[in-house]
C-alpha cells in the first residue's frame, strides 16, 4: 500500500514545493501541510515505535492529541524531541528523525520486548525489581529508561530567543471552529475587548476539514468571512499558533504562541515562542471535541487511523490514507468519513457499525450493522481485518469511531469534575464558574447548529455581564444527526490491543489493577500509566475508564476521571525561562561608582543582585590575598577608599521621626543629636538580631538610616509593616534613597588630608568633625554632599555620600586629593579582613540565630523604653548562659591556616561533631598582625578567653589547636579610631 | 579647600549605554524610539499624617494644580506630580539645578510633606511609538489598553524582575523611571525586547 496525494482539493497550495527529510531520506510536500500528511502523501505509514514493546506505529490522529508519530524535529541546540508530527507545520528544509528505536525505524531489536509481553503487565516493573533494592537506583531505573523511551533531549544552548507578554481581553474565545467563531463575532460586534485564540496554524478549526454548510456556502467559505470581519475590528485581536495550556485562578490563563516553530530559524530579532500570560474578564471555552479510538486487535497497526483524522487527511491535506478503507464505528460520525472518502474518490470497501440499529446515511457504502472489528491483520502495515464472527474482509486501512469526547481540560484544571453523560457516552463539562464557560462540542453540542448557537448565546451573556450588548444573529446550517451505542472494547479479539497507544497500555492491564486493589481510577493510572507521558491520555482515558468500571463492577460515573491539570500539551522549559536566561538570569545591579572602580582594575563579586568590587590587582599581583594585604595596609597606615554605595539608606521623616526609630531599634534613637550619627540594632519580633546599620539625625524631624546591603528591602517592609499595621498613629515618612546616593568609606590615618582637599569652606578637626558626626557640606565648589565620621575598619576615617550621577568624579577627584598620601582603593575583601580584625560582627553573625547579648552588643538593648523584640528577647532560652557567643579566635601555631565553618572542641576531645562547643563564623589573613584569625561564635565563650580548643574542619578532615580570645583583635583601646 | 579643579556635570548611568541609533528589524519607521529623560529632578513627596488636603490645596496654590487622584498624574509648566502609593507622588521637572526642586518643595511644604531628593536614584526613559504599548506588555501586568490605562495616568509596576514607575504622557508615549543601579541591565532587557519592531535611539 502507498499513501498518496488527492489531485485536487485541499488547503495546500501545490504551486510551491517544500523539500524535507525523515530519518535522512528526503521528500517533499506543499505549505499547508504537517509533518505527517507529507510523510502520508509520500505513501511513509510507520512513523515511530512504541514505548515498551516498540511496534510499529504509523499517525492514529491529526492534531494535538497524536499519540504515536511523535519525532525528534531540527538539529543541534534547536534539536526538540517528542513533537507531534500532526501539528508540525512543514517548512523548507525541515528535519525530522523517528525515535525510540535501534538499530532502524524499520528493524528494530527492542520490538524482540513483545514476545515476552506476557510478563510486561501493569506494575511488571514494581514487582520484577524489588530485590535488592539498593539495585533499583544505579541499575534497574537506568536500564529501563533507556529501553523504554521517548526522544532525546540535546545538551547544546538553544539559539533562540523566547519571550513573555501579557494580555488582557473583556473575553477570551478559545478555540476556532464553529462554536469559537460564532460566540468571537458576537462579542467582537458590542464591541468588547476579544482575543481569539486557536491551537491551529490557521483558525477555522474543525471548518478547516469538514464538509458543512453556513448560511448557505461551504463552512469554509464562513469561516474565512467571519474571519475577515473579526480581522476588520479594532476590539478583536486573533491569534492561531497558539494553544491556552492552562487555566488559574482569578481568570488567568497560560498560553503559548509558537511565533516562527513553522520556519527553519526565526529572524535574529524575533523570538521562537511567546509565552502568555492573559488576564480575561471572562472566557468562552469552545476547544472542540476529541474521537476516541476503539479496543481491538491491532488497533495500532501503521494503517488504523481514527476516522476523523482520515478525513481531515482527504478535505485539509489532500490526501488519502490507503486505497481501501474500511471504517468501524459504534456511532455515526464514521459514516462522514465514509462519505467524504467516497466523494475524493477513495475506495470504502465497508462500515462495520457495532450499532444493530444503526440508521445513517452511507450514500450506497456497504454497511454491517451489528458486528465489530475484531483485529487488524498486519506485519508492518494492515493487509485486512477480522470481523468478530471470524469474516475477512481485505484493505489496507482502518478508520475507527468510538465516539467523541469533549474536550474539558481547561475547564477542570481549577478542580471541577466533568460529569458523565450517558446519552452521549462522554464525560461534560460541570457548570463551572461564570468566568468560564464551554461552548460547543466542548459542552457536548454535538450538532453544528447548536456550536453555533451555544457560541453566540454563551458569548452574549458573557459580554452582557461586563455591560456590552450583544445581539445574537446565527446563521441557518445544515446538521449531521449524531447517535451513539457504547463499544469499549472488542474482547473477542486475538492481538494486542491498546488502550493507551504511548504507554502500550492494553485492556488486560486494566482489569489486573482493579483485582490487585487500585480500582480507583487516579491509583489505576500510576499503576498501568494509563493516561500518562506527552498525551496524557487524550484518546485513551474514556476507554481506560470504561474498561475499568467494567472489571470493577461499577459504573463509568461511579469511576470518573482522573484529575486534569495543566499543561493542555507540553510547554517547552524554554518559554517558561523566557528573556531570563544568561545574565538575565536576574538583573545586575551597579553601584554608581562601578565606573570608577572597573578604571582601576577591580574584581568584581556578586552580593545579591549588586556587583561589589572585591579587590583592586595591580598588574605585578597575581591571586587575590596580595592585593587584599596591600590594600589593608594601605588603609590602616595611610589612607584608602572603598563603594559603600550598596548599603541601604532610607530617609526617615516626619515629628515622629525619633519615636519611630526608637521602636525599631533596640538602643535608644530619642535623644540622638541633629548632626550626629549612632549605631542602631535591630531585633526581630522574637528578639533575635535582625539588622544593624548607622543612622545619622540631620534634623529635629529628619534622620538618614543606613541598613545592611542584604537587608535594604526587608527592613524597609518591616518599616512599612510597623508603621501600618502596629503604629499608624505615628507621624512619620520613610522612602529608600539607596539609589540617590553614592557612597564611599574613606578610612585610614590620612583619610582627613584627604578629604579636607575637596572640602569647601570647612576645617576638618575635631571640633567641627567629631567622632560621629554628621553634617551636610559642600564638595568641589558646589557638590551637596553628606560626610559621616564613622568607621567600620577601626581606623580615622569618613563616609562620604555624593548625589549618584556625580559618584565617579568625585571618587576619581579623592584618588587624585589622596595620591600624595599614597591612597589606595580597597574592595569589600579588605573591608571584611578589617572588620575581622576589629571584630567588628557582620553576615556570618548576624545569621538569624543570634540575640543582641550573643554578639557582645547585650548592653545595647535599652531598659528605658519598648523596642520591637523586647519581650521575646528575655525568654528563657535567649538569655541562657550557656549559649553560643561571638568570641575571637586565634591559632596556637601562628603558621596554621584556621578556616571558616569549622567546629570548636574542647581540647582534648576527638575528632567529631559530638562534643562542638560551637563554630566559625567568620576568617581572615590579618597582615596587621601577621596570621590567620578568626570570629567564632562558642557556647560561654566570654569566660573562656584564653582556653586552649581544638579546631576540627570536617570537610577537610583536618584539626588544629587555637585559642579562644577577644573578639576585638587589634586596637583594643580604639585609639586609631580617634587618632 | 579644594584645589582640584573639576567641571562638575551630572553623568546619566546610561550616558555609554544608551547610543543614539537605528536598531533591530528594519520594518520601515521604527516601532518605538527611546530616549532617556536626563538630567531631570525627581523628588518624593508624602504626605504627612492628616495632610493630603492641605498638601493639595498648598500644592494648587504655588503650581496652579490640584494633586492627582490615585493612579494618575497631574501637571502643568514643566513641573508634574505622579502619584506612586497611598498619599505619596514623585514631583518630576527638567531644568532645574542641583537639588533646586527638593529645597523648592521642602520649603513650600514645610509641616505638609516629606520630601526626599530622588533625583540622582532614578532613571527615565521614555518609550514612544505604535509598538510602545505591546512592548511594555512584555514585561508589565498591567493593562494599558486605552479603557483601562492612558494618558495621564501613572502605575508602580514590575517588569523584567525590576520595580518601575510608569506612566503615561500620550497616545503613544510612556515614560519608566528605575532604580539607577537596574538601569543598564533593564535598558539591555527593554531594547532587546524592541528589537523585533525596530527602534530608533535618541
Amino acid at each position: 500500500m502507498a499513501g498518496f496525494r488527492l489531485a485536487k482539493g485541499g488547503l495546500i497550495d501545490r504551486s510551491t514545493t517544500l523539500d524535507f527529510t525523515f530519518d535522512g531520506k528526503s521528500f517533499s510536500g506543499h505549505p499547508g501541510d504537517t509533518l505527517a500528511s507529507a510523510l502520508i502523501a509520500n505513501g511513509v505509514h510507520l512513523m515511530g515505535r512504541s514505548f515498551k514493546y516498540h511496534r510499529p506505529r504509523g499517525v492514529i490522529a491529526a492534531g494535538a492529541a497524536e499519540p504515536n508519530a511523535l519525532v525528534e524535529l531540527r538539529d543541534g541546540g534547536r534539536k526538540e524531541a517528542n513533537t507531534r508530527a500532526t501539528v508540525i507545520e512543514l517548512y523548507d528544509g525541515l528535519k525530522a528523525r523517528s525515535q525510540n528505536r535501534w538499530p532502524s525505524l524499520n528493524f528494530d531489536i527492542g520490538a524482540i520486548n513483545s514476545l515476552a509481553a506476557s510478563v510486561f503487565v501493569a506494575g511488571f516493573y514494581y514487582k520484577t525489581f524489588m530485590w535488592p533494592k539498593s539495585f533499583w537506583e544505579k541499575i534497574y531505573e537506568p536500564l529501563i529508561r533507556r529501553a523504554a523511551g521517548l526522544g532525546s533531549a540535546t545538551h547544546e544552548a538553544d539559539p533562540d530567543k523566547y519571550e513573555k507578554s501579557y494580555g488582557h481581553c473583556d473575553l477570551l474565545v478559545i478555540g476556532s471552529g464553529p462554536a469559537g467563531l460564532s460566540a468571537a463575532l458576537t462579542a467582537g460586534r458590542s464591541g468588547a475587548r476579544v482575543l481569539l485564540i486557536d491551537e491551529g496554524s490557521r483558525l477555522g478549526g474543525s471548518l478547516l476539514n469538514e464538509n458543512e454548510e453556513i448560511g448557505g456556502v461551504a463552512g469554509f467559505d464562513w469561516a474565512q468571512a467571519a474571519i475577515a470581519e473579526l480581522a476588520s475590528l479594532a476590539n478583536v485581536t486573533l491569534m492561531p499558533r497558539t494553544t491556552v495550556f492552562g487555566a488559574y485562578d482569578g481568570n488567568v490563563f497560560g498560553a503559548l504562541e509558537r511565533v516562527n516553530d513553522h520556519v527553519l530559524a526565526p529572524s535574529p530579532f524575533e523570538p521562537r515562542q511567546r509565552y502568555w500570560k492573559i488576564m480575561a474578564k471572562r472566557a468562552v471555552l469552545a476547544a472542540g471535541a476529541e474521537e476516541r479510538p476503539i479496543v481491538f486487535g491491532g488497533n495500532d497497526v501503521p494503517g488504523v487511523m481514527l476516522a476523523s483524522a482520515m478525513r481531515t487527511f482527504a478535505n485539509r491535506y489532500a490526501t488519502a490514507s490507503g486505497k481501501s478503507v474500511v471504517v468501524f464505528t459504534n456511532n455515526d460520525s464514521g459514516y462522514r468519513t465514509a462519505r467524504d472518502l467516497k466523494a475524493k474518490g477513495v475506495h470504502v470497501e465497508v462500515i462495520i457499525d457495532s450499532r444493530k440499529d444503526a440508521a445513517a446515511e452511507a450514500s450506497g457504502i456497504p454497511v454491517l450493522k451489528g458486528r465489530s472489528v475484531s483485529d487488524a491483520t498486519a506485519g508492518k502495515i494492515v493487509s485486512g481485518v477480522e470481523l468478530s464472527d471470524h469474516t475477512r474482509i481485505a484493505c489496507d486501512t482502518v478508520a475507527m469511531s468510538g465516539g467523541w469526547s469533549p474536550v474539558v481540560n481547561l475547564l477542570c484544571h481549577k478542580g471541577a469534575k466533568p460529569v458523565w453523560n450517558d446519552k452521549l457516552q462522554a464525560f461534560l463539562p460541570s457548570n463551572g464558574d461564570a468566568q468560564l464557560v464551554a461552548a460547543g462540542a466542548a459542552n457536548g453540542a454535538m450538532l453544528l447548529s447548536e456550536a453555533l448557537n451555544e457560541g453566540a448565546e454563551k458569548a452574549a451573556k458573557a459580554v452582557g455581564d461586563l455591560g456590552f450588548t450583544a445581539k445574537v444573529d446565527v446563521p441557518k446550517c445544515r446538521d449531521e444527526a449524531y447517535k451513539i451505542a457504547p463499544l469499549w472494547w472488542v474482547k473477542e479479539s486475538h492481538g494486542k490491543a491498546f488502550v493507551d497507544y504511548q504507554n502500550d497500555v492494553t485492556p488486560k492491564d486494566l482489569p489486573l489493577a482493579a483485582r490487585e486493589g487500585y480500582s480507583s481510577i487516579e491509583l489505576a493510572k500510576r499503576y498501568t500509566t494509563a493516561g500518562m507521558a506527552t498525551d496524557q491520555g487524550k484518546l485513551g482515558n474514556v476507554n481506560a475508564i470504561a474498561i475499568l468500571a467494567e472489571a470493577a463492577g461499577k459504573s463509568i460515573a461511579e469511576i470518573g476521571t482522573t484529575t486534569f491539570r495543566p499543561f493542555y500539551t507540553p510547554v517547552a522549559f524554554a518559554a517558561f525561562a523566557g528573556p531570563f536566561t544568561g545574565h538575565h538570569f536576574m538583573p545586575t545591579r551597579k553601584t554608581p561608582l562601578h565606573d570608577w572602580a572597573e578604571e582601576l582594575g577591580a574584581v568584581f563579586v556578586e552580593t545579591g543582585l549588586w556587583l561589589r568590587s572585591s579587590w583592586f590587582p595591580l598588574p605585578t599581583e597575581s591571586g587575590w590575598l596580595d592585593p587584599v594585604i596591600r590594600e589593608v595596609n594601605a588603609a590602616r597606615q595611610k589612607v584608602g577608599i572603598c563603594d559603600v554605595s550598596t548599603l541601604g539608606k532610607i530617609d526617615v521623616q516626619g515629628p515622629d521621626a525619633a519615636e519611630f526609630l526608637n521602636r525599631l531599634y533596640c538602643n535608644g534613637f530619642a535623644q540622638l543629636d541633629v548632626g550626629k550619627a549612632r549605631y542602631g540594632l535591630m531585633l526581630r519580633e522574637d528578639g533575635i538580631v535582625m539588622d544593624d546599620g548607622t543612622t545619622s539625625r540631620l534634623a529635629a524631624d529628619h534622620f538618614f538610616m543606613t541598613t545592611t546591603t542584604a537587608n535594604a528591602a526587608k527592613i524597609m517592609t518591616h518599616m512599612e509593616f510597623c508603621h501600618q499595621a502596629l503604629w499608624p498613629e505615628l507621624d512619620v515618612q520613610y522612602v529608600s534613597v539607596s539609589e540617590q546616593w553614592a557612597q564611599m568609606a574613606v578610612a585610614g590615618p590620612k583619610a582627613r588630608p584627604t578629604l579636607q582637599k575637596i572640602v569647601d569652606d570647612v576645617v576638618l578637626d575635631d571640633i567641627t568633625f567629631p567622632y560621629l558626626a554628621a553634617k551636610e557640606i559642600s564638595i568641589l565648589g558646589g557638590i551637596t554632599a553628606r560626610l559621616f565620621r564613622i568607621s567600620f575598619s577601626g581606623e580615622h576615617a569618613y563616609e562620604l555620600s555624593v548625589p549618584a550621577d556625580y559618584g565617579n568624579l568625585v571618587a576619581r577627584a579623592l584618588m587624585q586629593a589622596g595620591e600624595e598620601f599614597g591612597i589606595t582603593p580597597y574592595g569589600v575583601e579588605a573591608l571584611s579582613v578589617m572588620r575581622v580584625e576589629k571584630g567588628h560582627v557582620a553576615g556570618g553573625e548576624l545569621n538569624g540565630t543570634t540575640t543582641a547579648d550573643d554578639l557582645g552588643l547585650g548592653r545595647m538593648m535599652s531598659t528605658k523604653k519598648d523596642y520591637i523584640g523586647r519581650m521575646m528577647a528575655g525568654r528563657e532560652g535567649l538569655t541562657a548562659k550557656d549559649r553560643q557567643v561571638v568570641v575571637g579566635i586565634r591559632p596556637v601555631d601562628k603558621a596554621d591556616r584556621i578556616r571558616a565553618g569549622s567546629h570548636l572542641l574542647k581540647k582534648d576531645d576527638k575528632p567529631s561533631l559530638a562534643g562542638s562547643q560551637g563554630y566559625i563564623t567568620a576568617v581572615a589573613y590579618s597582615p596587621t598582625l601577621g596570621y590567620w584569625l578568626g570570629l567564632a561564635l562558642c557556647a560561654n565563650g566570654r569566660q573562656r578567653h584564653g582556653e586552649i580548643v581544638k579546631v576540627f574542619d570536617g570537610i577537610r578532615n583536618i584539626h588544629m589547636y587555637a585559642e579562644i580570645c577577644d573578639p576585638m583583635h587589634y586596637d583594643k583601646e580604639n585609639k586609631k579610631l580617634h587618632a | 579647600m579644594p584645589d582640584t579643579a573639576i567641571a562638575i556635570k551630572r553623568v546619566s548611568a546610561l550616558a555609554d549605554i544608551a547610543v543614539q541609533g537605528r536598531f533591530g528589524a528594519d520594518k520601515g519607521a521604527p516601532g518605538v524610539t527611546f530616549s532617556v529623560r536626563h538630567p531631570a529632578s525627581i523628588v518624593t513627596v508624602i504626605a504627612r499624617k492628616d495632610k493630603s488636603e492641605a498638601l493639595s490645596k498648598a500644592v494648587e496654590t504655588a503650581y496652579r494644580f490640584p494633586l492627582p487622584g490615585v493612579g494618575e498624574s497631574a501637571g502643568k509648566n514643566g513641573l508634574a506630580f505622579h502619584w506612586c502609593g497611598a498619599d505619596q507622588y514623585f514631583a518630576i521637572a527638567e531644568g532645574k539645578a542641583e537639588a533646586e526642586l527638593y529645597r523648592e518643595l521642602k520649603t513650600r511644604f514645610e509641616g505638609l510633606a516629606s520630601c526626599s531628593d530622588q533625583s540622582h536614584g532614578r532613571v527615565i526613559i521614555r518609550v514612544v511609538g505604535p509598538k510602545a504599548r505591546a512592548l511594555l506588555s512584555k514585561g508589565t501586568p498591567i493593562d494599558l489598553h486605552a479603557s483601562a490605562f492612558g494618558p495621564g495616568k501613572s502605575a508602580m509596576t514590575q517588569m523584567a524582575h525590576v520595580g518601575v514607575h510608569l506612566i503615561q504622557t500620550g497616545e503613544d508615549a510612556f515614560e519608566l523611571s528605575v532604580f539607577r543601579g537596574f538601569s543598564e541591565n533593564f535598558w539591555e532587557w527593554l531594547t532587546e525586547q524592541a528589537e523585533e519592531y525596530g527602534y530608533q535611539v535618541l
